[in-house]
């Protein structure tokens, strides 16, 4: 690293304009990676938040949430199976909401739960779920978001059912919709019985009461899946395939995989394009040393060297301000999120990005004749 | 001997294109000695130190420096051959322009694989301080005159302590005076480290200060030419 470190030192001018160039990609790739995990979080933090390892779906080609219809004889017949930890019937259904006095409160999903059971979520304010009319727990996101708290109302547009808030837990979403727990009975009610409810002095037909959206379960590693799925109709996802059920997660993730990638193979051919550069212009200096006794490989290894400390101070000096801007972002409740892991990921790929491209210049170097160090081409 | 060059023959390119950039050339010189190759332009001077440096393999013809035989060698052989047995002494530019005067005779060790030591960075003290540039170690080229680089790029080819030294139009850059000032060092270096010393120059007011000389013209030796200069 002898000729690399007084090589940086000396074209400080370059090697400056070229670090900032690394660090504002490094910057942008690490706010893309935040923006990355809090699209996800703000997608499917509550499939996330469930403590499940896999989801059954009603058989369909494209099994989503929405599309998805179980009866009580299927997570009945699951919960016989073997292997099966637990099963619960979770529903799921997405409604227009707003406040008593008419005030929108946007999009929500109404998920249905047995209270007490392993879905029912932690609150961080207020009370868990009992009864059907008791009240439900909100996501943190319709809270914040709307101003609604403890012991307000909320009224689903066109079903007109009203839903008193008891509990706030974490900000738990599902398609950047905000989650409302709701008792597995006030689901069905809201879901598949008239507007208003019931008429006063009658109840709903039981046949109601057998339907959810989709079989919750925990299973062990042995169980026969595929055996249970054509017994009972269902189709079943691990949880983290569950997710791409979500609609439009998975185009959103491939979405800024993509614009990530594209960043690294920009970096790569911006490095790539100046250590070429920089070759080229070392062309003479690089055929002295070799005229003096030093192999190529020596300088081979000079140059990689020089592209890495290059790589790791910009990565490192773009990653940290994009992590200082980003924690201001996710203080302010955009969809914004650092995840160590994958703000190294991203770095660690930059930074081999960067090596790939400064390897052009590999090639330059192992043919540079040592010749040319006496002036003369003969 | 230092330097034993027998029946030389460098042809360059190919079909119509080829010359003969060398024609049979012998000669040797001893180990403390100082020759001066003479010559117009392409004559062949650059030539025969690139078939002496081991920067082109002869067409035919040997090449041995102390007991070395360079036409057997392998590229890679020759890398080590030129870093450990041979100095080369190049026009002014050829100073790595990032590196101080210090640096760049250390870089001689580094191109060895090895970390400095004490020794080594009194040792380049010591080469800068007989060629008067111990008060410049600090300096980069661009801070310095024509001379004081050259005086620069004669320290650095005794860094290794080579048996060979290949000088290069050493004083083409500079003016008379300088000039002399160079060859006289270059002779008297040459002499107090006993290398075998090939120089090519382009100006015989230089040739007092070798210990011989040899006339090169279309690439053969002119017999004639062979003179004892001291």
């Amino acid at each position: 690293m002898f000729l690399a470190l007084r090589d940086l030192a000396f074209a400080k001018g370059r090697f400056l304009l070229m670090s900032m160039i690394i660090a504002l990609v490094a910057f942008l790739m690490t706010l893309l990676s935040g923006l990355a995990s809090g699209l996800i979080k703000n997608n499917i933090s509550g499939l996330m938040a469930l403590d499940v390892t896999h989801l059954a779906f009603e058989y369909n080609d494209r099994p989503n949430y929405r599309n998805s219809m179980v009866e009580r004889e299927m997570w009945e017949g699951w919960r016989d199976a073997e292997g099966v930890l637990a099963v619960e019937p979770l529903g799921h259904t997405l409604f227009t909401a707003r406040t008593p006095e008419g005030l929108p409160l946007d999009d929500v999903v109404l998920w249905g739960v047995e209270p007490g059971s392993f879905l029912e979520p932690e609150v961080t304010f207020g009370e868990s779920l009992k009864g059907p009319d008791d009240g439900v727990i909100i996501s943190a996101l319709l809270a914040n978001k709307h101003d609604v708290k403890l012991g307000d109302m909320i009224v689903l547009d066109r079903v007109l059912t009203k839903l008193t808030v008891i509990g706030i837990t974490d900000e738990q979403n599902i398609g950047h919709v905000p989650v409302i727990y709701t008792p597995m009975r006030k689901w069905q009610e809201a879901t598949y019985g008239p507007p208003g409810g019931p008429a006063p002095g009658e109840s709903l037909p039981d046949i109601l009461f057998d339907y959810a959206s989709v079989i919750a379960l925990k299973l062990t590693p042995d169980a026969d899946i595929e055996s249970v799925d054509i017994e009972w109709g269902t189709v079943t996802m691990d949880k983290q395939l569950a997710y791409e059920a979500s609609l439009g997660y998975k185009e959103e993730v491939q979405t800024v995989q993509m614009i990530q990638g594209f960043m690294v193979v920009i970096s790569a051919l911006v490095i790539g394009a100046f250590f070429t550069i920089w070759t080229i212009q070392r062309t003479q200096e690089i055929g002295l040393v070799k005229a003096l006794g030093g192999s190529s490989a020596y300088l081979l290894r000079d140059t990689m060297a020089q592209a890495l400390i290059l790589m790791l101070l910009a990565v490192g000096i773009g990653t940290f301000f994009a992590v200082w801007l980003g924690l201001s972002l996710e203080e302010s409740g955009k969809p914004f999120m650092l995840v160590r892991d994958n703000i190294a990921g991203s770095s660690g790929l930059l930074i081999v990005a960067g090596l790939i491209g400064s390897m052009v210049s590999v090639r330059l170097i192992a043919r540079i004749d040592p010749i040319i160090a006496l002036g003369r081409t003969r | 001997m230092g330097l034993q060059v027998k029946d030389v023959v460098l042809e360059l390119g190919d079909g119509d294109q080829k010359i003969t950039a060398l024609d049979h050339v012998s000669f040797g010189i001893a180990a403390g000695e100082l020759l001066a190759v003479l010559g117009p332009s392409g004559a062949g001077k650059s030539s025969l130190l690139a078939v002496c440096g081991g920067l082109r393999h002869p067409t035919s013809g040997t090449v041995v420096i102390g007991d070395k035989e360079l036409t057997a060698m392998h590229d890679s052989q020759l890398t080590r051959l030129r870093l450990k047995s041979i100095g080369f002494v190049f026009q002014q530019s050829n100073l790595i322009s990032s590196l101080t005067s210090l640096d760049q005779l250390m870089l001689m060790v580094h191109l060895g694989g090895h970390r400095p030591t004490k020794a080594d960075r009194d040792h380049a003290m010591s080469l800068l301080r007989s060629v008067d540039m111990a008060h410049r170690a600090n300096r980069l080229p661009d801070q310095l005159s024509g001379g004081e680089r050259q005086r620069i790029g004669i320290a650095r080819a005794l860094m290794t302590k080579p048996s060979l030294l290949l000088v290069d139009e050493p004083t083409s850059m500079l003016d008379r005076v300088r000039g002399r000032q160079i060859v006289e060092l270059l002779s008297e270096q040459c002499h107090q480290h006993q290398v075998a010393a090939v120089m090519v120059t382009h100006d015989r007011s230089m040739l007092d200060a070798a210990d011989r000389s040899l006339h090169i013209v279309d690439g053969r030796i002119q017999e004639a030419a062979v003179s004892a200069t001291n």
